[in-house]
């Protein structure tokens, strides 16, 4: 599983293979006051399957992102996980039912270490409640050892150990965006949603982060992900979709959608 | 001379106990509770009420928590989904109705006249019985440092210096910033409840006037004053504020041309200046940085 | 008709708290946060109203001197606390902002003691007008009110500053890019949101007495309007504040004189739970 093209095709098999999508976005709409920021916006991605979306800064990707993650409310339209509309559940309930999302602008819990970050994503701990905290001590105690010991596996594979106990707010900008993957995947989500990964992260560190996505995509967790990064960008995704004034305008196998001359417009800046 | 550093203390270590409400509620969390005094009086006078109906002190003070805690409830679930700022002012708002209505429901609190021959902490006289009410008061607080110290460093302690670093990053774990908040605004003001009710048996004589929003802001300075989050800023600030109160004081008596109502004055003066310099200068308070606000 | 007489002390009592109101939803709506400090700005303009009042007994006087000193305050204020805050969290604005109001309490009470002082005006015979007693005094102080309002919006809506402070209240980004000089736009706020603060603060006192908790007491309620107006909406803050005085009149036959402010509380509260962005407040922000 070296070659990157080869587990492209697979993903796009895998994403043909009439397997139910696990996320479906269907038909959402936004208006802020007389602004349409999104207009009839549909796409899905398939289980284990890895959707890029891309479009020119302001065509609506990253309210999108809120509205699927619940923390905007569309004008129309649903969201689907797993087939179940998810439209009146919060933001931390889409989160706990699977659906995990990363910001743009990372937003690090900054004066807690990164392993305290970690911590504080793994869901349902007994110490989160002030009755147990105080009256199952034992319980608490054990569930933080083996909260310890998950987290240390996601340190190994972030490889975040030199800086594990660090306070988040000293991180680089990259290692704060391996950061928030490393929150996301402690929930243990189905699908996880990532705006702008590689945006400040150095060359080495973007191949870093690509490997990790595409390692945990084997594992079977599907990925939707905003990236302006067109090069890395294809060797991650097996499908793209393209949005532009709030519209999808291209979707499909990335080389195909690349070469559409609306797309070529929208995005790259004219009609090279 | 043992009598007047006995009831310093005793004053000192319940603004301790505001203190420590504020620093969970605000300092950890950061809930911005500008209404710590309402609940302060609630606690008093449903501590100071029972007693003189008969119950025991012991009860009627595990009573002003239950109720102190319970009357943030509503509170919380009206507005902890609104921005701090907004939250503030709700809460500052209703530290003022809540003395309205010690004012003006004479049938239950007497009005200004307030309730007097409230029972003490400890029945006798003289200075073995107020080193006694100490020594009461002492282990309440070292109880208090004890729980919030626990809190702060447990896996409930993690979720709300989250929150208060990110709110929406907290949703975007799975977890619902609202209901820590709650809890946390809960167990302050039950924490801030039973401050008044010891208050209230400690003075043995309450009025409405007492109540105002400056107590409020002595505890806000004693907290920004000690630094913002931690439990040992929420003594030092304490001791600050009240080496700052007596002393005013002492230098009224030594001052005679400054009269008692312009030292009054003074004082409001004294925590305006403190609370402006400390914000522009020092945000994080004098026991360190820990916050970095 | 005593149902009358409710509505006409409302309708005073209301332009009183729409003047503090706008002053706040101004400064909120500009410099983006609560400014917990206009209560005591009001007292202040309310002494100095009184100062001058006595010197001269002319109500333009005294409105304009009123004015002068309070907004001179209000820019001190800026300069020394609330400029040197540019870019902290609006807490820390707001904790700031009271920090101030405890201070100008404690000069004025200092100064001139905890006392209730009175503007010393000339008894009058009231018109009757329509079988409803309305004293001189009362149509004098509406009228200044109208003429403070009048002016302010003339100000917020005729002229090129004016221009700029509402282009940051609706978006300081923009606004800057825009080549807008926010060190002229905050000082200007500032000098408004003074003089607002002053001319409420003569009216309060004329009507009922000056005492260094006067300001205190009509905060909650200015801010209930500035809340149910919508912050950063100049004619939200004025309509709110009149049908907050007018509802707090007609309140007390029901609930008594002291829970008229809980009025303006229930009210805030409800608007924050229900319908957040008030009645003229903008829809929630463009991503």
């Amino acid at each position: 599983m070296n070659a990157i093209t080869h587990h492209n095709a697979i993903v796009a098999d895998r994403g043909a293979s009439g397997a139910p999508p696990v996320l479906e976005v269907e038909r959402i709409s936004k208006h802020f006051g007389g602004f349409c920021a999104l207009n009839d916006v549909s796409l899905s991605v398939p289980a284990g399957g890895l959707v890029g979306l891309i479009g020119p800064n302001g065509a609506g990707k990253s309210t999108l992102f809120s509205i699927i993650t619940g923390f905007i409310a569309p004008s129309e339209g649903t969201i689907r996980l797993r087939g179940s509309p998810v439209d009146t559940l919060s933001p931390f309930a889409r989160a706990r039912a699977g659906m995990v999302r990363t910001f743009q602008v990372p937003r690090e819990f900054s004066h807690l270490s990164v392993r305290e970050n970690l911590m504080a994503a793994i869901p349902d701990q007994a110490g989160e409640h002030l009755f147990d905290l105080f009256f199952k001590p034992q319980q608490v105690r054990i569930q933080e050892e083996q909260g310890a010991a998950l987290v240390e596996e996601t340190v190994d594979f972030l490889k975040l150990k030199r800086i594990a106990d660090l306070p988040a707010v000293k991180l680089s900008g990259g290692q704060k965006k391996l950061l928030e993957l490393g929150r996301v995947l402690m929930t243990r989500p189905s699908v996880i949603l990532l705006d702008e990964p590689f945006s400040g992260v150095n060359p080495v560190l973007i191949a870093e982060i690509i490997d990790r996505i595409i390692e945990l995509n084997e594992r079977g967790i599907s990925f939707l992900v905003i990236e302006h990064d067109l090069e890395a960008l294809t060797r991650l995704v097996g499908r793209l979709t393209v949005m532009d004034y709030g519209t999808v305008i291209a979707e499909g196998a990335p080389q195909a959608v690349l070469a559409d001359a609306r797309v070529r417009a929208a995005y790259l800046g004219g009609p090279a | 001379m043992d009598a007047y550093l006995a009831a310093i203390v005793s004053v000192m270590l319940i603004y301790v106990l505001l203190a420590l409400g504020l620093t969970l509620q605000y300092g950890l969390t950061g809930l911005i509770n500008f209404g710590m005094v309402g609940f302060f009086a609630i606690g008093a006078y449903t501590s100071a009420l029972l007693a003189l109906h008969g119950v025991p002190v012991v009860l009627s003070v595990a009573a002003a928590a239950v109720v102190a805690g319970i009357s943030a409830w509503p509170i919380g679930l009206a507005s902890l989904r609104l921005r701090d700022d907004y939250f503030a002012i709700v809460t500052l708002g209703f530290a003022e109705i809540v003395r309205l209505t010690l004012t003006s429901e004479k049938w239950l609190t007497n009005g200004v006249q307030g309730l007097s021959r409230i029972p003490p902490i400890y029945e006798g006289t003289g200075t073995a019985a107020a080193f006694v009410i100490v020594a009461i008061l002492l282990a309440v607080t070292v109880a208090a440092i004890f729980l919030i110290h626990r809190v702060a460093h447990s896996p409930f302690g993690r979720i709300i210096a989250a929150i208060r670093d990110n709110e929406e990053a907290v949703q975007a774990i799975g977890k619902d910033p609202a209901r820590f908040k709650i809890q946390v605004l809960v167990v302050g003001s039950a924490l801030a409840g039973i401050a008044g009710a010891l208050y209230a048996h400690y003075v043995t004589y309450i009025v409405p006037e007492q109540f105002v929003a400056l107590a409020t802001f002595y505890v806000w300075m004693a907290v920004i004053m000690g630094g913002v989050g931690r439990v040992s800023g929420a003594v030092v600030g304490t001791a600050i504020l009240m080496f700052f109160l007596e002393g005013s004081r002492f230098l009224g008596d030594f001052l005679p041309w400054i009269s008692s109502v312009q030292m009054a004055s003074i004082r409001i003066g004294v925590v305006g200046l403190a609370l402006v310099l400390f914000t522009i200068y020092r945000p994080q308070g004098l026991m360190g940085d820990f916050t970095k606000r | 008709m005593s149902y009358l007489v409710l509505v006409q002390n409302g309708i005073a009592q209301g332009l009183i708290i729409g003047l503090a109101a706008l002053s706040i939803t101004l400064v909120f709506g500009i410099a983006r946060f609560p400014n917990a400090a206009a209560g005591d700005m009001l007292t202040f303009g309310g002494y100095a109203g009184l100062f001058a009042f006595s010197a001269t007994h002319s109500l333009l006087a005294t409105g304009l001197a009123a004015i002068a000193a309070t907004a001179l305050l209000s820019l001190l204020m800026y300069y020394a606390v609330f400029r040197r805050l540019a870019g902290r969290s609006a807490v820390s604005l707001l904790v700031a902002s009271i920090g101030v109001a405890f201070m100008i309490r404690a000069v004025l009470g200092v100064s001139f003691g905890h006392g209730q002082l009175v503007y010393e005006i000339e008894l009058t015979r009231p018109y009757i007008v329509g079988g409803v007693r309305v004293s001189p005094l009362d149509l004098k102080l509406a009228l200044i009110a109208f003429v403070t309002l009048a002016a302010a919006f003339g100000v917020l809506y005729m002229t090129s500053i004016g221009r700029q402070m509402r282009a940051v209240a609706d978006n300081s980004d923009l606004a800057r890019v825009s080549g807008i000089r926010p060190q002229r736009v905050m000082a200007s706020l500032w000098l408004l949101a003074g003089a607002l603060t002053a001319i409420a603060g003569v009216m309060l006192g004329m009507k009922t007495i000056v005492a260094p908790e006067i300001g205190w007491e009509i905060l909650l309620p200015a801010f209930a309007a500035a809340i149910f107006g919508g912050i950063g909406s100049p004619i939200g803050a004025v309509a709110a504040g009149l049908i907050l005085g007018v509802a707090q009149e007609l309140s007390t036959p029901l609930v008594g004189f002291t829970y008229k402010i809980a009025v303006s509380f229930a009210v805030m509260c409800a608007v924050l739970v229900f319908r957040p962005r008030g009645l003229f407040g903008k829809a929630e922000a463009v991503r």
